[in-house]
């Protein structure tokens, strides 16, 4: 299987608060317009791992990067990364739903705004395109200026994605994106992840191997701080070269 | 007598006591509510707003220049009060989130608060006063700016602490600046609460009379020379209500039901809005 590698991790190491080893020696391939799934029991890193790749931890003091993450041809754990510029190409969906305190409209236009697009006409497709591609332009037609927190959690989550995908990233992270929603909201979610993998990279974090299984292309299982076993999703779930692997997704452990 | 029976009567009477105690207090409020209405109804006239004072003994007149003067000083404070106790808040629930730096104001803030007015009316004094030689509504927006910005601080940071944290990194996550997420998104977000503290501050000033004593001092013309003395309707209630004269006793009657009136609606307002915007 030849594919275009989109975003490349070597041998990266990450600590919290000076001295608290979170990730080991992790390297691994993300390829273009696949979905890569990250799991593992609570604590294992995979959270940790996902924020590295838009620099969340650079919000908070005494964080440490060594190792690198190839992007668009450059390092951008490197001190010379421009974050904003970084963030505006790789987007993240968060556990619970983020909405904004503003309309639907303006939320989708918030990140527009950010990259310069003022144009009222402009403005108003982008926001009609975004909500279609996150597929929920039919459910909000008629109320785009009411407050996005009218809407329902799934609702919200899908406007965040909407969100998100407004300001055209090449790579959209998700950390445990339906934890906090019911079954039928979560489908709508993994069906969209499905479909939005024609347009963007996708990575994502959860805690439901089901969901692993069912949505990505490549899988990650992580223990401790490492990555134990990388491969397709195929052969991680039916059979893994590693025990604890294996013991994982069996539920005999975590 | 049974243990029961025992309970019933000490439960009956910590209930009729702390009954009596909340009565009590009531009574009084009620009692300097009802008497400032009576008094203040009676002797509101049109006059009261649309006349300058008229000299010592005389019959006649109003008090258009303390509300005039009153007015200016207390918009003043709020034009210097509100904007440092914003920016002081923001800074210390923000830029200092969790830092040492930032409790130790927090809690000078807080004891801010509870300071006397006259204590901060003789600083003013002694800075804006003094020094110039002449009272002044400046020193006296000045003294009323001092105690509105712990307020106004404290609320905005407890206001803007309440945003959750995961809003910020969502904006962070789509490339915003630190500046931009905060004035975009998390003032969005605590707009109302913010606006609450705001008004709750000035109706915590528009009834203060120490610090304007040692400031702004009064004026028994019409002016709005923020460089000279001004009146305002608190002072005039003093010196009316200390004055020999029944035509003086007679407006202070009203101009303190105004106030109490206008202090009363912006608390009112105030609250409403806070109940408002928790309902959402």
């Amino acid at each position: 299987m030849t594919q275009e590698i989109d975003l490349e991790v070597k041998g990266l190491q990450f600590y919290y608060n000076g001295d608290n080893h979170a990730l080991r020696d992790i390297t691994l391939p993300i390829y273009k317009n696949r979905v890569t799934a990250l799991i593992g029991p609570s604590g294992c890193g995979k959270t940790t791992l996902l924020r590295c790749f838009n620099r969340m931890h650079d919000l908070y003091p005494r964080h440490r990067y060594e190792g690198s993450i190839s992007f668009e041809g450059r390092n951008i754990l490197s001190d010379k990364e421009d974050l904003i510029r970084l963030r505006s190409r790789i987007g993240m969906v968060f556990q619970k739903p983020t909405p904004f305190p503003m309309s639907i409209a303006e939320n989708i236009a918030y990140g527009l705004r950010l990259k310069g697009i003022r144009n009222r006409t402009e403005l108003a497709g982008r926001i009609e395109q975004a909500l279609k591609h996150a597929a929920l332009w039919n459910e909000v037609r008629d109320k785009l200026n009411n407050s996005a927190y009218d809407l329902s959690g799934g609702q919200q989550q899908r406007l965040v994605i909407a969100r998100a995908l407004a300001v055209e990233p090449e790579v959209l992270l998700f950390d445990e994106p339906t934890s906090a929603l019911d079954p039928i909201s979560t489908g709508k979610i993994e069906e969209l992840v499905s479909v939005l993998k024609q347009d963007v990279t996708i990575i994502i974090v959860t805690h439901n191997m089901q969901q692993a299984a069912r949505v990505s292309d490549m899988t990650g299982f992580m223990y401790l701080g490492e990555l134990v076993e990388f491969g397709t999703t195929e052969k991680i779930f039916t059979a893994p070269d590693k025990k604890q692997t294996d013991d994982y997704i069996t539920g005999r452990f975590g | 007598m049974t243990r029961e029976q025992t309970r019933k009567i000490e439960n009956y009477i910590a209930l009729s006591l702390s009954g009596l105690a909340a009565l009590a207090g009531l009574f009084w409020l009620v009692f300097i509510l009802g008497d400032v209405l009576v008094h203040g109804l009676g002797a509101l006239t049109p006059d009261l707003f649309l006349k300058d004072a008229v000299p010592a003994g005389m019959t006649g007149g109003g008090l258009r220049h303390a509300f005039v003067g009153q007015l200016l000083v207390t918009l003043a404070a709020t034009l210097i009060g509100v904007p440092l106790g914003v920016l002081g808040g923001t800074f210390l629930a923000e830029y200092a989130r969790g830092t040492h730096f930032a409790r130790v104001i927090s809690i000078l803030a807080d004891i801010m608060v509870s300071v006397p007015s006259i204590v901060i009316g003789a600083f003013a004094y002694a800075i804006l006063v003094r020094p110039l030689h002449h009272f002044s509504g400046w020193a006296g927006a000045v003294a009323l700016a001092i105690i509105m910005i712990p307020v106004v601080l404290r609320t905005t940071e407890d206001m803007l602490t309440l945003v959750p944290w995961t809003i910020r990194e969502a904006a962070f996550a789509l490339g915003a600046p630190y500046y931009k997420v905060i004035i975009q998104v998390v003032y969005r977000g605590a707009a109302t609460g913010i606006l609450t503290g705001v008004i709750l501050s000035i109706a915590r000033v528009a009834g203060e009379t120490a610090p304007l004593l040692f400031t702004s001092f009064n004026n028994a013309f019409f002016s709005t020379d923020m460089n000279g003395p001004l009146a305002s309707l608190t002072v005039s209630i003093f010196q009316y209500a200390m004055g020999p004269y029944d035509d003086w006793h007679r407006q202070a009657w009203a101009a303190s039901f105004v106030i109490t009136l206008f202090i009363l609606g912006l608390t009112i307002a105030g609250r409403a809005l806070l109940k408002w915007r928790y309902k959402k």
